[in-house]
């Protein structure tokens, strides 16, 4: 109900900010604060007793004899991710310096109304059509306002993307052509009659294979996962801050939703092979991106790599809570882990803001970007320091906050299936407390760094914002329950054993 | 039942040749008595359109006329309207460069429309070639237009290379003779693959690959497209080339559909090398009339997948994925006459000769309709979704995975994915950097743009279009 039609609106409120000139900060703001209240109470009404896995199907025809719909569906774990998207965007517009022009804000805007497109559309067409016109803003983002390399880098950012976007499109295709098969000459796109374990069983082997790998390096691409993850850290580094915050706490959540949204009810029929691979590339990730991390030198490229390690999280969930389920382990060990790679999905969105908007304060108000620049910085600036300080604690996973909640149920979910291996993940786990920790000594405490001269601390408006998140996070750490059931029942309710 | 119509009747179903045979004298008399080159545009598109209403009118009657050397189906008038809509998109624009003599030019298009739009009511071997040869002639004068160095050397080139392919094509011709012993193509699963067929099938390939611009006979193409006049080198890429495709579908889908698994396998090899070279070519140009131009023989390849996937259907015994394959390519050929053909007026921005990719930086600043437009264009080449370009490239990928030729799907995304590169750093120099002093913003050089981008958006919603074509296919065999 209303789901289309307060869809309709949004994309054409986001197109208007094109138009709308010197405007365009407040109009945007508005636009996305309005939505963000509306999504919020729509979607807490819609789920409140939790027990709903699926919102009502609303479509618009465009082909209907060929399967060609554009249909939105909303989702226990959509809506969630759904709110979580339109409250980044919202910060990464409330964060910006305002000295953007509305072209600017727009494209924020369409980067905004195409992701959530992509989470709501119950249409592999439009699954596909919305990953591929995120992309199209995201790249005039960088590449216009990035600063240096832009040009070369918005490129590699659009490249990788796409040519994981494409192979998805091929899996849908077959997928479209082996339903046409299977039922003797009617066409579907729907992602409910296509991603049904019943058709895939009717597939040769190979095809489904097909299916799979170019869904998985979609997804992979997007996470990031290694060895596909090489646009990440430049991309983030590239774009401005406002943009960085858009691509990791809202982009971000593309990959995990694939995962999660679209991969789900057939994971009995996925191939162990392509399961186990993924924990060993989750595993890779998140020690091979925690150790890079380490090395940096910019805080802005180390909290890329933090962030795609967090990703790591969501692979491994996902891969074991699988080969569980194809085992026939019980029902709520698995579902824990699906719940916790989907929690992760959700948190890492809000804790990534949060870094990357305190990031950003610091780096205004210290004109510094590099660790070794910086130090004791907590003394001038006490405000935007503790909420950094708070960003990066969510991060490496205190118990109390948000991250601590997905990393558990994950390690909890995944014991049975991947045994004394999980000391590696905890490895990795050490390594990104580590650094972590180490950035905020060398950048928030220990002697001040006299060359930064006097540096003024964050206004009212940044320590509202930055106070809003760090509310979220650690209601989300506290109180778990609310979000961490609907994640539970969906995944119970998707899942076909 | 198609109906045939003999005698004099038959008369009125060359009305659109006649609209356009008239005006084109007409045209080339009024220029006696100096009529402006305004005049002459308006009045050559206002027959285009005419011709191109009328058309319309004739669809859904299918009719054999003259001997059954004629057959107007709707497969034939979808593509006249084609032809008939290029014209009429290069008419204005034309008129930027086209300065002196502009009747001789204007009454060229007209006759070599006429080419075009009987090459696509004929089956007949002997009339396709008839016509095929008056497209070329018309084209090569038109390429020639001016008489300066530059178009010359383009002319010439396109010439000499034009006149070799003719001749690989009348000898193709005889040998599909000797093999089948009539020169009307129709699908006869009777004619199996003998020595004869065989070597027509390669003169043909020979011959019209020429015209499409195929690796390895596409380097005439990019020095005709990069010499002649912008709205020119439009035509050359559009109209003229659609032509080859057209007649392309004809002759192999229909004429050698018993000889399928050699097209195909021809047809595949010579794709996967044409995308690859256009792509990889196009990378590091910086001449944007070059780069447009091997991106077009990377859209040759695209289009030449249709064969391959048409091939291997019909070698599976599957008419409906045939028809899947058709019904893409003829969807492709729609979209790109419009992002292909609006690429390349876009080159009417630049007030130089030689546009580099450079002389378009800071466009979104002094015009940003056109810089909006073109960007608009580039997606669609790139194959970005909510443009016809997506729409394209769906379908034809879509062919290609049904027939689950998946390898081949597989190279034609990544090369996809290669031409994304040098599509996005020609949208970037645009909105980046200080306006340069080569743009020439004139209403005549944007609004074909605005047209054509906003014809490329619509074609990229409207995914109900694919059933309306496919219905045209069965006009092949017909």
């Amino acid at each position: 109900m209303l789901m289309m039609e307060l869809y309709i609106a949004l994309f054409l409120l986001s197109v208007v900010t094109f138009l709308s000139g010197k405007n365009a900060k407040v109009y945007s703001l508005a636009v996305s604060g309005a939505f963000l209240l509306i999504f919020l109470f729509y979607f807490s009404y819609r789920y409140w007793g939790l027990s709903a896995v699926h919102g009502t199907l609303q479509t618009i025809p465009i082909s209907p004899a060929y399967g060609f719909n554009f249909s939105l569906q909303s989702s226990g774990l959509s809506a969630v991710l759904v709110v979580i998207a339109t409250f980044v965007i919202f910060a990464a517009i409330f964060v910006s310096s305002g000295n953007y022009s509305q072209v600017f804000y727009g494209l924020i805007m369409l980067t905004m109304s195409g992701l959530i497109g992509l989470l709501l559309s119950a249409n592999l067409l439009f699954f596909y059509i919305f990953w591929e016109v995120v992309l199209v803003p995201v790249y005039f983002l960088i590449g216009l306002y990035g600063n240096r390399r832009s040009d070369t880098v918005s490129l590699k950012f659009f490249v990788y993307t796409h040519i994981g976007s494409v192979l998805m499109l091929l899996s849908f295709f077959s997928l479209y052509t082996y339903y046409f098969y299977e039922t003797n000459g009617s066409f579907s796109m729907s992602i409910s009659s296509l991603m049904n374990p019943a058709l895939f069983e009717t597939m040769p082997v190979f095809w489904r294979g097909f299916v799979f790998f170019g869904l998985f390096v979609a997804f992979l691409v997007k996470l990031p996962s290694f060895p596909l993850h090489s646009w990440l850290p430049d991309s983030y580094e590239t774009a401005p801050y406002p943009v960085t915050i858009v691509l990791a706490g809202a982009l971000s959540i593309m990959g995990g939703y694939g995962f999660f949204g679209i991969l789900l009810p057939v994971v009995k029929v996925i191939p162990q092979g392509f399961l186990l691979a993924l924990i060993v590339l989750g595993i890779i990730s998140l020690i091979y991106f925690s150790l890079s991390a380490m090395s940096q030198l910019s805080m802005k490229r180390m909290m890329a790599y933090a962030s795609a390690a967090a990703m790591g999280f969501v692979t491994i969930s996902f891969g074991s809570g699988a080969i569980e389920l194809q085992n026939s382990f019980s029902p709520s060990l698995y579902n824990l882990a699906f719940a916790g790679g989907m929690y992760q999905v959700l948190v890492h969105g809000l804790i990534m803001a949060m870094i990357f908007s305190s990031l950003y304060y610091v780096t205004k108000s210290t004109g510094k970007e590099m660790i070794g620049s910086l130090g004791g910085i907590f003394r001038g600036a006490p405000v935007i320091s503790s909420f950094l300080l708070v960003g990066l604690l969510a991060s490496l996973g205190l118990p109390g906050m948000a991250g601590f909640v997905a990393e558990f149920s994950v390690l909890a979910g995944i014991y049975g299936e991947i045994g004394m291996w999980i000391l590696l993940i905890i490895f990795a786990m050490l390594i990104t407390a580590s650094y972590h920790i180490w950035m905020a000594q060398r950048t928030l405490f220990g002697p001040y760094n006299e060359v930064l001269g006097n540096i003024h601390d964050a206004g009212a408006s940044s320590s509202a914002i930055l106070t809003v998140m760090m509310l979220a996070i650690i209601f989300l750490g506290v109180f778990p329950h609310s979000v961490f059931e609907l994640f539970t029942n969906y995944a119970s309710g998707v899942v076909i054993p | 039942m198609t109906a045939v119509v003999t005698g004099i009747d038959a008369l009125q179903y060359f009305i659109p040749e006649f609209i356009l045979g008239i005006t084109g004298f007409a045209i080339l008399a009024a220029g006696m008595f100096g009529s402006s080159r305004k005049v002459n545009a308006s009045i050559t598109f206002v027959s285009l359109a005419a011709s191109f209403v009328y058309t319309l009118t004739m669809f859904n009657h299918p009719v054999y006329v003259l001997s059954s050397t004629f057959l107007l189906d709707n497969f034939g008038l979808y593509f006249m309207l084609l032809f008939l809509a290029a014209g009429m998109l290069i008419t204005f624009p034309a008129i930027i460069n086209i300065s002196a003599k502009s009747e001789i030019f204007f009454s060229l298009l007209l006759f070599t429309t006429v080419g075009m739009i009987i090459a696509a009511s004929s089956s007949n071997l002997i009339v396709l070639f008839v016509s095929f040869e008056a497209v070329s002639t018309g084209t090569y004068v038109m390429t020639a237009f001016h008489k300066t160095e530059r178009t010359l050397e383009a002319s010439t080139k396109y010439f000499f290379t034009g006149a070799v392919s003719t001749s690989i094509i009348v000898l193709g011709i005889s040998y599909f003779y000797e093999a089948t012993g009539t020169f009307y193509l129709s699908p006869s699963p009777a004619i199996i693959s003998s020595g004869a067929m065989l070597v027509s099938l390669i003169l043909l390939v020979i011959g019209f690959g020429f015209k499409l611009a195929i690796f390895p006979m596409h380097q005439w193409a990019i020095d005709t497209y990069d010499g002649s006049e912008n709205s020119v080198s439009a035509f050359l890429s559009t109209g003229s080339k659609l032509v080859a495709f057209m007649i392309m579908l004809r002759v192999f889908v229909s004429g050698f559909y018993g000889d399928a698994n050699d097209f195909y396998i021809i047809f595949t090899l010579l794709a996967i090398v044409t995308m690859t070279y256009g792509n990889f070519s196009a990378l590091s140009e910086t001449n944007l009339k070059r780069l447009l131009a091997y991106s077009s023989v990377a859209q040759a390849g695209y289009l030449i997948l249709v064969f391959s996937a048409a091939g291997y259907a019909i070698g599976i015994s599957d008419t409906n994925l045939m028809e899947y394959a058709v019904a893409a390519g003829m969807i492709y050929s729609l979209v790109y006459i419009f992002m292909k053909g609006g690429a390349f007026l876009a080159m009417n921005l630049s007030s130089t000769k030689k546009v580099d990719v450079s002389d378009l930086s800071g466009l979104n600043k002094k015009s940003p309709a056109a810089a909006l437009s073109l960007s608009i264009l580039l997606l669609s080449l790139a194959g970005i979704p909510f443009t016809g370009g997506f729409l394209g490239k769906f379908f034809l990928f879509l062919a290609l995975i049904e027939v689950k030729l998946w390898w081949l799907a597989v190279i034609a995304i990544l090369n996809s994915a290669v031409s994304v590169f040098y599509y996005l750093r020609v949208i970037l120099v645009m909105y980046r950097g200080e306006p340069s002093e080569n743009i020439k913003v004139s209403s005549l050089g944007v609004i074909p743009l605005v047209v054509c981008a906003a014809a490329v958006i619509i074609l990229g919603v409207y995914f109900a279009l694919f059933s309306t074509v496919l219905g045209f296919v069965g006009g092949l065999f017909r």
